[in-house]
């Protein structure tokens, strides 16, 4: 996956962030969702404007960790969302 | 990073729900639902619902009898002189004859999930299953029903579905939510058990005698002037108990039902609790505008009122930890 990818949320999905968690209903696949903070962070993100270079910029900027475990978990997490297709 | 970002807390499907399609069946499409069909009589039933207010047209004097008696806390027994000063209906719904033998067909012996088909464009929703065709334009607060029989099992179980349907999603335009839950109400206050199939939702009502019950399966949840209320609502089918009022009452707590040995509660907050009860959430959660609805309510609940995991055992006893979130 290269990080120049600019994802977008899918619009069937519907959530909610609260107290900087996300909880997400996907209707498609009758299941919900909850994300950690981080996971949140980055769900927000994924709005069509930035790519994922850029988010894991905004990881980093806000959160106390390494590039290279950024990197592998945003990897991860968004491999995660696109098999779910939560994102496109 | 200390834990991964991926999704920490994924739940099983909310809603056991058929969908699917088999030879025989007969799908309404628009065209089925712009032809006008035979009311069967001229009687209309008036149901106060917590805050919503429905108005049954069409109805012969049997079926208007029948439902009067089913629903009967329910029903809005003020004479016709008076009707100027009730609230306006939330929904006017038209009962026909179907014209047709089935919409979906028959279970040929095999056990199955009650089928039941859906499809929405906009604020216009039309729903079918075995016995009934029905369909609402919830922002113009009309409906149309078309049943297959005018009485038995067949026509009240038609009737409640669709309306149960229709209570989930015209409760979301008042700030309220339609949960899978049993309603309580002990000294006043409510205390909603809610959870899936099998949780316990029944048993819970079995063990509170002295209580008031407002539902064993479905209960409203409702704004209130302060904070959230609970009302039960009359479509519980034929395995259901229909509430002894059309009270609501204010909210100790929810609690998720988990059967265990032990007996104990575990407070549950944010996110998590938002997703507890996105869970059950029954007819909202199949496409994204009724979902999004839902959740922002949800979000407000679980903002004001106490959620908790309920670990409880066959025996009164969960009343003692159920009464803490009323600080009683």
């Amino acid at each position: 996956m290269t990080l120049d990818l600019v994802l977008k949320r899918s619009p069937d999905a519907a959530y909610r962030v609260y107290d900087g968690q996300a909880t997400i209903v996907l209707p498609s696949h009758a299941s919900v969702h909850v994300l950690n903070p981080i996971g949140s962070f980055i769900w927000e993100r994924l709005d069509g404007s930035a790519s994922l270079s850029q988010i894991l910029e905004r990881v980093l900027d806000e959160y106390d960790i390494t590039r290279e475990a950024a990197e592998a978990d945003l990897r991860q997490f968004v491999g995660s969302l696109l098999n779910q297709g939560m994102v496109s | 990073m200390s834990s991964s970002p991926v999704a920490t807390d994924d739940r099983a499907a909310f809603l056991a729900r058929d969908e699917s399609r088999v030879p025989g069946d007969f799908e309404p499409g628009d065209d089925y639902f712009a032809t006008p069909r035979e009311p069967f009589g001229v009687l209309c039933l008036r149901l106060e619902i917590g805050p919503l207010c429905f108005v049954l047209n069409g109805l012969s004097d049997d079926q208007a009898a029948v439902l009067a008696k089913r629903f009967r806390p329910f029903v809005d027994t003020r004479e016709k002189e008076v009707e100027e000063g009730a609230p306006a209906a939330d929904l006017t719904i038209r009962f026909a004859r179907a014209g047709v033998d089935a919409f979906l067909a028959a279970p040929r012996g095999e056990a199955e999930f009650y089928r039941m088909g859906r499809r929405a464009t906009g604020s216009r929703i039309a729903i079918w299953s075995y016995e009934f065709a029905g369909t609402a334009d919830i922002a113009q607060g009309h409906a149309d029903l078309a049943l297959v029989d005018a009485d038995g099992p067949l026509f009240e179980r038609g009737v409640e579905n669709f309306l149960r349907v229709l209570t989930a999603l015209h409760i979301l335009k008042h700030g309220g939510l339609l949960v899978h839950a049993a309603g309580v109400v002990r000294h006043g206050l409510a205390h909603v058990f809610f959870g899936p199939s099998g949780s316990g939702k029944t048993t819970v009502t079995h063990l509170s005698p002295g209580d008031t019950i407002l539902s064993d399966d479905l209960t409203l949840i409702v704004k209130a002037e302060d904070g959230y209320a609970a009302a039960g609502i009359p479509f519980g089918m034929a395995h259901h108990r229909v509430p002894d009022t059309n009270g609501c009452f204010p909210i100790a707590g929810l609690h998720r039902l988990v059967q265990s040995p032990e007996v104990r509660r575990e407070r549950i907050f944010g996110a998590k609790a938002l997703a507890e009860i996105a869970c059950c959430l029954p007819f909202v959660m199949q496409d994204e505008p009724s979902a999004g609805a839902a959740l922002a309510i949800a979000t407000g609940v679980v903002s004001s009122v106490p959620i908790d995991r309920l670990l409880f055992r066959r025996d009164p006893s969960f009343w003692d930890v159920a009464q803490e979130a009323a600080g009683g």
